[in-house]
């Protein structure tokens, strides 16, 4: 049974490329069923997000599988094959162990260290887990792939910081203020960036806002359109003295906010800090302004300064997240390894039985002068003979360190206890079971 | 006895360092563990002590620093479970670890002077303490305050940044622990009045209950203290001294606090010296 991932990525195709793979814009949960249905494949989960669209199957036989996944693609999409195949990437067994887990730490991801993957890793899984396409190989590999999310989000800094200029803004806020919730914004300049601030400010769960505009039509138009309200230009000292937050965005070329004009609304009893963002180019803020005591000015150069920072932060951090994808990789695949001797311990423990069983029975007319309770105890000491005789053998083969001793010691016990191949039920690998008995173990054995 | 509250609380200050550094959630929860290990068996010293001896547990010098010590961790340990915010505690973990150095070297309890066998002595101390150890609290909120803010008004967003709680909630916190702390000074301060001039009347013949006046070196800085802190809730109240400038008044504070009391209680002998 082999892990085979196939798909394309950022990283290997353009974006016409990956826009015409996307499972996003159709039906995720369709498509995983289609591919479960397919011959060859006995698991599969369809990860799709903007920047990849990945096809993760389990499978006895990965030439085939290939093939497979490239006729699934060409014909769930409606694509020749060699539109797309140049793009396609593939990993098998632990290389696609670890493509997961880095992807779901968000190593693999455009901007590194971002949150959302984890998510859509997860939904991805939700959806074919939903339509049992999942068995036990993916189950168990998905569920890693989220605890590596969580650990590297957890013992990391790697998603930490602001990496856009507005997150970099409404992380200050957050910094300055705590909640954002009842605080009151001032949008200067009604142009197309104050608006898409306001909206970001407004999903954020700020309290008021107030546009204010040179044109009235073009502050009440935003207003709708940010769920605010809007006040003339003559009223703007007013509006800025109940402000915490300020972001100017006009395209004047004078300042509008000057340091004497934000000086006599800070000298108030009990007022709170003010954060104001310059983002206009030239600037609206007197800069001295910044020197203003419980006054935080940041115009949009010292935003992108803090965006920089962060990105080298970050990038500083992935070693550590690596080292943390390549633990639980080989813990992973430690657990496959385990799962690989199954078969033989299994196929021992009947041969074992059967020789235990035969021989009571060879005794059989012996043992019938004995009453019930004593036979019972007879059949019990020797079963327990049996089990301790294995524990032993079986911890020792399941924790073989590597693949190919594996395949020695298997391989060995087979010869030196005479097991054929098929002399235990439980010998048929688990995934091409009929549908039902595979679920029986869903979750780890 | 009092060595190994210390050991504990060493313990834990070296985690929550860790925890500052490495900021990994699991890390965070032992040293919490810790602490309020620490702080039960403190409890039980404590309690052990007071038995022994019968008499309060802030009798002498060593013994009141321990109970100061105990209030302090409590109060932080209240702050830390109501807010969630663990960054605070590789501030207040050292000002333990140093302070309960004293009792932890100093002999064990001794019997007191039965002149402070009253319960007016019990409020006296116990609100005083409590006061000091909110206005260490204040201190260490208002000096993260200033790092915090430095580092939001330099544009400069690295270490702290990361790690402390946003400016707000340092500054209703910081406010929070000086009004609790002026409150119960004023109260101590009140008691030891009244208690004072009833025990001058009931004694007149005792030469130290005689000698108290504001000229007395402790009396004096208690005075200073007061004033300091009703400064800082007047002005927070009626002058908008918030955010930066009523965190360096706290820290200010509680640095005279630190600076003044144990020179004076180990080197000064005063009319108050009991």
């Amino acid at each position: 049974m082999h892990l085979f991932l196939l798909g394309v990525s950022h990283r290997t195709a353009p974006v016409d490329v990956r826009e015409r793979l996307d499972f996003t814009s159709r039906d995720v949960g369709a498509a995983a069923e289609a591919l479960c249905a397919r011959a060859s494949t006995a698991e599969s989960v369809v990860l799709s997000t903007c920047n990849r669209s990945e096809l993760y199957v389990v499978s006895e036989d990965v030439a085939r599988a290939r093939q497979d996944l490239i006729a699934f693609l060409s014909e769930y999409h409606g694509l020749p094959t060699d539109a797309f195949v140049s793009h396609l990437f593939e990993r098998e067994d632990s290389q696609a162990v670890h493509h997961l887990f880095r992807v779901a730490a968000g190593l693999d991801s455009l901007v590194v260290g971002e949150p959302q993957v984890l998510g859509q890793v997860k939904e991805a899984f939700a959806v074919a887990s939903e339509r049992r396409c999942s068995g036990p190989v993916l189950n168990r590999l998905f569920h890693s792939s989220f605890a590596v999310g969580k650990r590297v989000r957890s013992e990391t800094a790697l998603g930490e910081g602001a990496v856009s200029v507005s997150f970099a803004a409404v992380q200050l806020a957050r910094k300055i203020f705590g909640k954002l919730e009842g605080r009151r914004v001032l949008v200067i300049g009604a142009g197309e960036m104050g608006k898409l601030t306001a909206q970001h400010l407004r999903s954020q769960g700020v309290g008021e806002i107030v546009i204010v505009g040179r044109t009235q039509s073009r502050a009440d138009e935003i207003a709708r359109v940010v769920d605010g309200t809007s006040a003339p230009w003559s009223e703007l000292m007013t509006v800025l003295a109940r402000a915490d937050i300020v972001i100017t965005a006009t395209g004047s070329s004078i300042p509008i906010l000057t340091h004497a004009g934000i000086n006599s609304v800070m000298h108030r009893p009990r007022r709170d800090p003010l954060f104001i963002v310059d983002i206009a180019v030239p600037r609206d803020v007197e800069p001295s302004a910044g020197d203003i005591e419980q006054v935080f000015l940041y115009n949009v150069d010292d935003l992108r300064t803090v965006v920089q920072e962060n990105l080298s932060r970050r990038s500083a951090e992935v070693q550590r997240a690596e080292d943390i994808v390549a633990e639980e990789v080989s813990r992973f695949t430690a657990w496959r390894r385990s799962r690989g001797a199954v078969p033989t311990v299994v196929a021992l423990r009947e041969r074992f039985d059967a020789i235990r069983r035969s021989e009571l029975k060879r005794l059989d007319t012996r043992l019938v002068g004995l009453d019930p309770d004593a036979r019972a105890r007879v059949d019990e000491v020797t079963r327990l003979i049996v089990e301790k005789l294995l524990v032993e053998p079986t911890e020792q083969l399941k924790a073989l360190p590597d693949e190919e001793t594996q395949v020695a010691y298997t391989e060995a016990v087979r010869r030196l206890f005479g097991l054929r191949d098929g002399t235990a039920g439980d010998d048929i690998p688990v995934g091409l079971r009929p549908r039902g008995s595979a679920r029986a173990n869903d979750e780890d054995p | 006895m009092n060595g190994l509250p210390l050991l504990f609380y060493a313990a834990a200050a070296l985690v929550y360092a860790i925890h500052f550094a490495r900021r990994e959630p699991r890390v965070g929860r032992a040293a919490t563990t810790l602490l309020l290990g620490a702080v039960l068996v403190h409890t039980f010293v404590i309690g052990m002590q007071t038995m022994e001896v019968w008499n309060a547990p802030f009798a002498s010098l060593p013994r009141a620093i321990s109970t100061f010590v105990w209030l302090l961790a409590l109060s932080y340990l209240y702050t830390e479970l109501t807010t969630d915010e663990r960054a605070m505690g590789v501030f207040i973990l050292p000002i333990l670890v140093a302070l309960q150095i004293v009792p932890a070297v100093s002999a064990g309890a001794e019997p007191a002077d039965p002149l402070l066998d009253s319960p007016w002595f019990w409020v006296h101390m116990l609100s005083l303490l409590f006061a000091y150890a909110s206005f260490a609290l204040a201190g260490v909120l208002g000096l993260t305050y200033v790092l915090q803010f430095k580092e939001i008004k330099k544009k400069h967003l690295g270490f702290f940044f990361s790690r402390l709680p946003s400016l707000q909630v340092l500054d209703v916190m910081n406010s929070r622990a000086v009004t609790v702390g002026w409150s119960f000074l004023t109260l101590g301060v009140i008691v030891g009045i009244v208690w004072a001039s009833q025990a001058q009347a009931a004694a007149p013949d005792d030469p130290r209950l005689q000698a108290f006046s504001v000229g007395d070196p402790k009396i004096l800085v208690t005075v200073l203290t007061w004033a300091i802190y009703s400064f800082a809730v007047v002005a927070r109240r009626s002058m908008g001294w918030n955010g930066r400038r009523a965190a360096w008044l706290s820290a200010l504070g509680f640095a005279i606090v630190l600076l003044s009391f144990l020179p004076i209680n180990f080197f000064v002998r005063t009319s108050h010296t009991f």
